[in-house]
């Protein structure tokens, strides 16, 4: 399904949609199309011998899906779980993760030459997930490539990284 | 015509696999003294299959291969020649060649093109044994003789000059006349007074057919048959066979598929006349004529033109009038009026030469029609997904039953009734959804017939194989994963279990060792036995060996342990290494395998009388029977085939070996104690063995004792996958979804058992 949309897409024009959300005081923006919904916060089922921003996984419509906090990965002050805690629920490549956020603000439209490369700096993110950086309306939001993120080795969602980055 | 056809590829790679399967199996199966016609003919029918499905495909390498095989089955169906054990080996070998072939379609090896010289040079001999003149048209360029009698809808006109004996006697000449008029429209031409018989015969049969009818009551020189002028001659056809091979638009290959046995009726077409192809076109929206092909003839080509065109909404979208444009001009009734369902003229004709007249290949189409629609082929993922969507209704139902369980029985009557109905339904339609899954394990028994005859001949060893409990069902990912491990145990059994004639004659046993496959359902397990009456294992031989390799062994073993060294990786007491076994892989292969099935494998053995190895597997890999226990908050779940015992440890059981590793004393057995919340890393309730409740379970790694806070209840979960959209869990080997939704893990008990080794 994300496939066709992507396709169409592109072909639409040079302007992408982005979902936006932030961590901690910034603002980062995703490929929309990575997105599959967006959920609540359940409780989940602890893996053993994980590392902490692996919360466990939950079952979505008989899917056992893997629950990450990104707080907690990128240290964000103290992290906790109430009626407001988001999960973004996001599809790489065939794989279904789940994300939770500090909050989700916005799904913008942004033309592709407004996204300025990145310089190197000390953003919660390595530069080398980040595509760029946009300002909407006077906001700096940053774009993340969120499936080379996700399949990344630091994240440990996938048993190698190119098994990540070919399925 | 150009059309995607790889999308049909897979397809014809099921389709021949399985007639691959189907004719290795006749073949093994027949009996050379005196060969049962009617298998013979089956597997013609397979290696004619696989020729269409080849030509059609533009596999001409395996067309060319089946080719040859056909000629010679074809020559032995027709009785002129007859079987002999060498016919049979070669047509192994062709089974062989051709596999390799499609293998390397698949892309999964290469094609010896040597080996497939060799098989073709070999059957081509065998065929041209001994050439006969009995039957018209079966002159050995094959390509004429299957051929000729494909153009239907013909007119013959057949001359016949009787010997007087036979013309004297009218009541069979009477009779001869009936036998031809059951073919097709019989006009008599003149009455046979000046001691000739011209007749017109139309059908859609061929000169073979015909001819054969006269050789019940003549000889064949008393007999000429030629097909009417304004008919193509069967030579045209033979040639546009030739040329056309391979490439989809060509009628001849259209024609193969149009015998498809599988009857998908995706590639019909009507070769045979341009009447035929009227008829499809009028009754278009009978649709079956996906696939047409025109060879290039003009008419044809606007008769295709103008259907399309008129067509343009209806489901025929290739069809084609593919064959001579001559045969338009004949009354064709026959033919024509099966326009709807082209395939059906088309076998018998083609299946006439060895059936020996038009009932044989009436006989010839029937099963297999009836095989096409009493079965379906539906992808393995869809199943899994109703397998997915049947285990969620589980599911929601529980949830809904545990929501009302608040609520008074009384008063809500109807909802309790209506949940226990929904419960009964649902849990039905998952046993009839699991069932679709379930394959006989014939699937993969009969291959072993083929694997013990060659083994055996190889190593000079006489060995019957004896197949029991074919028709127990299971998993079908079960059966492929389980061929190999099979396969492996079989040709061990021949190799290092059978001894060869002479040992045994000594040992006072018959020649011939036998080997016994069985399958039978014990529980909620299939077992699956491989036994056979040789040697034996050699104990003494498996302790040396196991000393020299530095295989730590008790004091005195027991033989059940001695047995399992056998499954050490590179382990063999073969003195010599041959090519079938001895190499020390293997064992430890097919034991790994089998527990990636979540099965079990067993060894009995006696010197002198043989050894028997039992593999125990769960019927399904999507269903596992467990047992949930609760540590701290977590839930997990323990395969209940290996759970043996529960219990609450006394603390004078509970000792300490060198100040840390933990066992316990369990009725004379001390078994290490795998403390789960230690190996998870969670907060337990119960911290020390005495206050919570140890399960004994048996791993490979030997018996162990787990412990755990609590014991929940038995159930029956549906194994997901964590991998799928996260990572192997060293410990786990998978998840599953419980009645309130959540997920809880399923224990991997070997791994559990490593790791708290390594932690200890």
């Amino acid at each position: 399904m994300s496939e066709e949309l992507q396709e169409s897409a592109a072909t639409g024009g040079d302007s992408r949609e982005y979902l936006t959300f932030t961590l901690g005081s910034e603002e980062y923006g995703i490929d929309i199309l990575n997105v599959q919904k967006i959920r609540g916060y359940d409780a989940v089922t602890k893996i053993a011998n994980s590392p902490a921003f692996i919360k466990g996984v939950i079952n979505m419509r008989g899917i056992i899906v893997p629950i990450i906090d990104m707080r907690i990965k990128f240290n964000l002050g103290d992290v906790e779980y109430n009626q407001f805690t988001v999960v973004i629920i996001l599809n790489i490549s065939g794989r279904v993760i789940g994300m939770v956020v500090d909050g989700v603000s916005d799904v913008i439209a942004v033309k592709d030459e407004l996204v300025r490369p990145a310089p190197e700096f000390g953003a919660v993110l390595d530069t080398e997930y980040i595509n760029g950086l946009a300002t909407i309306d006077e906001r700096m939001v940053i774009m993340v490539d969120i499936e080379k993120l996700m399949s990344s080795g630091d994240m440990g969602l996938v048993d190698h990284y190119a098994a990540g980055a070919a399925g | 015509m150009s059309i995607d056809m790889s999308q049909f590829y897979q397809v014809f790679f099921e389709e021949t696999a399985e007639h691959l399967a189907n004719m290795e199996n006749l073949l093994l199966n027949i009996d050379i003294g005196n060969p049962d016609l009617e298998e013979l003919n089956a597997i013609f029918r397979a290696a004619h299959s696989i020729k269409g499905g080849a030509g059609t495909f533009g596999f001409t390498d395996m067309a060319e291969v089946t080719h040859v095989l056909e000629t010679l089955l074809d020559r032995l169906r027709k009785q002129e020649l007859a079987p002999t054990d060498e016919m049979i080996d070669a047509f192994l070998k062709a089974g062989d060649v051709l596999k390799m072939q499609l293998a390397a379609h698949q892309d999964e090896g290469d094609v010896d093109e040597v080996q497939v010289v060799e098989v073709c040079e070999l059957l081509d001999r065998l065929a041209s044994g001994e050439a006969s003149a009995e039957v018209v048209a079966s002159t050995p360029d094959e390509t004429t003789s299957a051929v000729e009698p494909a153009v239907s809808g013909h007119r013959w006109l057949i001359t016949f000059r009787p010997d007087e004996t036979f013309s004297a006697d009218a009541e069979a000449l009477e009779a001869l006349f009936t036998d031809l008029a059951a073919m097709g429209t019989l006009e008599r031409l003149s009455d046979g007074s000046d001691g000739c018989h011209r007749l017109a015969l139309t059908g859609e049969l061929g000169a073979e057919a015909i001819a054969d009818t006269f050789a019940f009551v003549c000889e064949p020189e008393q007999v000429s048959i030629t097909p009417d002028d304004g008919l193509a001659p069967a030579t045209t056809a033979a040639e546009a066979d030739d040329d056309a091979f391979g490439v989809f638009d060509g009628a001849p290959g259209s024609e193969h598929i149009g015998e498809d046995e599988q009857g998908f009726g995706f590639f019909d077409d009507a070769p045979g006349s341009e009447r035929l192809a009227e008829q499809a076109h009028d009754q278009e929206d009978d649709g079956f004529g996906l696939f047409g092909g025109s060879p290039g003839m003009e008419q044809v080509a606007e008769v295709a033109e103008q259907e399309r065109a008129e067509q343009a909404q209806g489901y025929g979208f290739f069809d084609g009038a593919a064959g001579t444009p001559a045969a338009a001009d004949s009354p064709a009734a026959p033919a024509a009026a099966g326009g709807s369902k082209p395939p059906a003229s088309r076998t018998p004709a083609r299946a006439v030469p060895g059936g020996g007249g038009s009932s044989g290949g009436n006989g010839n189409k029937k099963p297999a029609a009836a095989a096409a629609e009493s079965s379906i082929r539906v992808s393995v993922e869809k199943v899994d997904q109703l397998i997915n969507l049947v285990g969620e209704l589980v599911i929601t139902h529980a949830m809904l039953a545990q929501s009302a369980e608040v609520l008074d029985p009384v008063t809500n009557e109807r909802i309790f009734n209506g949940l226990s109905n929904l419960e009964r339904n649902s849990r039905d339609l998952q046993q009839a959804v699991m069932s679709i899954r379930m394959m006989p394990i014939s699937f993969v028994f009969s291959r072993f017939p083929r694997v013990v005859r060659d083994t055996a001949a190889n190593l000079k060893k006489k060995v019957e194989l004896k197949l029991i409990g074919e028709d127990t069902e299971l998993d079908k990912g079960l059966i492929e994963k389980l061929a190999d491990p099979l396969n492996h145990l079989v040709r061990n059994s021949i190799d290092h279990g059978i001894e060869s004639p002479e040992q045994r004659r000594a040992a006072g046993k018959p020649e011939k060792g036998e080997i016994i496959l069985r399958a039978s359902h014990q529980g909620g397990n299939i077992v699956i036995e491989i036994s056979d009456d040789g040697a034996g294992l050699n104990r003494e031989k498996l302790l040396a060996k196991a000393a020299e390799r530095g295989i730590p062994m008790a004091e005195n073993p027991s033989d059940k342990e001695v047995w399992q060294l056998i499954f050490a990786a590179g382990f063999s007491t073969a003195e010599k290494v041959t090519d079938i076994s001895g190499r020390g892989v293997g064992m430890d292969v097919v034991r790994r395998n089998i527990e990636e099935m979540n099965g079990r494998v067993e060894i009995e053995s006696e010197p002198g009388r043989g050894t028997r190895i039992l593999i125990r597997l769960p019927l399904t890999l999507a269903i596992l029977d467990g047992m949930s226990v609760r540590v701290g908050d977590e839930i997990f779940i323990a395969p209940l085939t290996a759970i043996l015992e529960s219990i609450q440890p006394q603390t004078e059981q509970l000792k300490t070996v060198s100040g840390k590793g933990r066992v316990v004393h369990v009725r004379g057995e001390y078994l290490p104690l795998v403390v789960l919340h230690e190996v998870f890393h969670i907060d337990a309730r119960c911290t020390r063995p005495e206050e919570g409740i140890v399960v004994i379970l048996e791993s490979n790694e030997g018996k162990a004792a787990l412990m755990v806070d609590e014991l929940v209840a038995q159930h029956q979960v549906v194994i997901k996958s964590l991998e799928s959209n996260y990572r192997k869990i060293e410990g786990v080997s998978g998840a599953t979804i419980m009645g309130d939704g959540r997920v809880a893990l399923i224990l991997d008990i070997d791994a559990l058992v490593r790791l708290s080794q390594k932690g200890a």
